[in-house]
């Protein structure tokens, strides 16, 4: 019979109760407020029932007016359990050491964790979290509050914006927002801005430096623009001197112009090659045969067997052979001339920088022979001069 | 208790019972059961055991007196005025000129 978890814990004796009035022990006994149950016959003599320890020490009185005898037969619950305890003190010492050692295990930190980093170094995160009493093998009860452990680490962590600490049984996780930070300026060593070619200066802004030049002033090649020396000469000092200088350059182009050019076209003629391709290899399965074509171009185009955005290795491969022909077309001195200074001031952008801007162009000489014609060409160009040239610190004074 | 109510008193606790609609049990102190198969019986209000066995078990009553007739019976659970009974039931008999419930 279940009893409850109250009368398992007080104890349970269960007696066999032999001769005298026993229905008048049961009646008294109930009248006094003490519990019996289970109780039945074994025999026409005998009478068994169970009543908790602290009632049982009260039975005495009321069997000797009733005239009876008890004989304990089973003893049940936490009192008795804790008796048999006792005789087994290794093994009742196991369990508790067990369960202590479970708990102590269960308190310490065993890892921790970091998320979130790229710059900071985890053995940086995990120093400062160390000097802040957080380390594996740490008793849980030690750390501090997480919210001021958080703030504590970001305190020695200016890289980190935000730290944030959670406790995951024995895991610490320390997730990390980084701070984002401008990269660091390129160290230079102090200089002049100088002169890449002779030019008339346009335009100067000196962003560090003294400027030397004004606007209008024609340079040399070489010629200090921005000075890197500033401040009266006893006491001077040297800077990394920067700027924008611009200013108008000259450039001479000798051009030789063809006045025919020879284009290829397409005669409209093709022949179509088919391949299946497998695994990056091409087997041709259609339009076998000799290239029929003097002078052709051949255009591929391949296509890829794919399901969902996944390529598979399997396609095929149209190949077009198309037949072309050279043709010859005759350009008036206009046009070929028109078509050398073009290729000239390509060739100046891809030097002289994308922000140079061709002000003026004059063609000094022209000449046309054996189909084409020789020019020279000077063109004006506003673009940047600035060069940079170290200075050279004297040493040893 | 009930052997020292008068003719009056007793008028009286019939009457207040029929007004106020309350069960009988209530009224005249008299045992409750509830039965369940022939295997449970719950018995209110009885005023002690007279004699226990397995194969019969006397209850005191108010007036007169409970007769349980059985095969295996144990008391389950005992208290002053209640008493829960297990086994197989034969029969249950009431002594003293109060009727079968």
């Amino acid at each position: 019979m279940n009893e409850g978890w109250l009368p398992r814990l007080r104890g349970i004796v269960t007696v066999r109760l032999r001769g005298g009035a026993q229905e008048e022990l049961v009646n008294d006994c109930l009248k006094d407020g003490l519990a019996l149950w289970s109780i039945r016959r074994t025999s026409p003599e005998e009478m068994e029932f169970a009543v908790q320890v602290p009632d049982f020490f009260r039975l005495k009185p009321y069997l000797k007016r009733t005239g009876c005898r008890i004989h304990v037969t089973r003893r049940r619950g936490l009192p008795f359990w804790l008796r048999k305890a006792a005789k087994r003190k290794f093994f009742a010492a196991g369990i508790v050491l067990f369960f202590a050692t479970m708990f102590l295990l269960s308190s310490l930190v065993w890892t921790i964790e970091v998320r979130g980093t790229e710059r900071i170094k985890q053995e940086d995160l995990l120093a400062a979290a160390k000097a802040e009493g957080v380390y594996p093998f740490q008793w849980s009860w030690k750390l501090p509050e997480p919210s001021l452990l958080a703030a504590k680490l970001s305190a020695r962590l200016p890289d980190a914006a935000w730290i944030g600490v959670e406790k995951k049984g024995t895991r610490i996780i320390f997730q990390v927002v980084e701070s984002k930070r401008p990269d660091a300026a390129k160290l230079n060593s102090p200089r002049h801005i100088i002169a890449s070619s002779d030019a008339v200066v346009t335009r100067i802004i000196a962003d560090k430096g003294r400027p030397v030049v004004r606007v209008n002033t024609k340079v040399k090649k070489g010629q200090t623009l921005i000075s890197g020396t500033i401040g009266e000469p006893p006491n001077t000092a040297t800077v990394v001197a920067d700027g924008e200088v611009r200013g108008l350059v000259w450039h001479e182009y000798a051009i030789v112009s063809p006045l025919s050019i020879q284009t290829h076209v397409y005669t409209g003629e093709s022949k179509t090659k088919w391949s299946v391709v497998l695994f990056g290899r091409a087997l041709q399965v259609s339009g076998f045969g000799a290239n029929p074509f003097a002078q052709s171009q051949t255009q591929e185009k391949l296509e890829n067997l794919g399901w969902r955005g996944l390529r598979l290795p399997a396609g095929r491969l149209k190949e077009t052979v198309m037949e072309t022909r050279v043709e010859e077309k005759t350009l008036t001195r206009e046009e070929a001339v028109q078509a050398g200074i073009e290729r000239a001031k390509a060739d100046l952008m891809s030097k002289a920088g994308a922000d140079a801007v061709v002000k003026e162009q004059k063609i000094l000489h022209e000449k046309t022979d054996n189909g084409k014609v020789y020019m020279k060409v000077l063109l004006e160009v506003d673009q940047s001069i600035v060069k940079e040239m170290p200075l050279v610190q004297m040493q040893g004074e | 208790m009930d052997t020292s109510m008068g003719k009056l008193s007793r008028r009286m606790r019939k009457w207040t019972a029929d007004i106020l609609d309350l069960p009988q049990d209530v009224a005249y102190d008299l045992p409750r059961m509830i039965m369940i198969g022939d295997r449970q019986l719950y018995i209110e209000n009885h005023r002690g055991v007279i004699h226990f066995s397995s194969e019969q078990l006397r209850l005191k009553l108010s007036k007169g007196e409970l007769e349980v007739n059985g095969m295996d019976l144990i008391i389950r659970t005992i208290w002053t005025e209640e008493v829960f009974i297990e086994g197989r039931i034969t029969s249950v008999n009431l002594k003293d000129g109060e009727g079968k419930r």
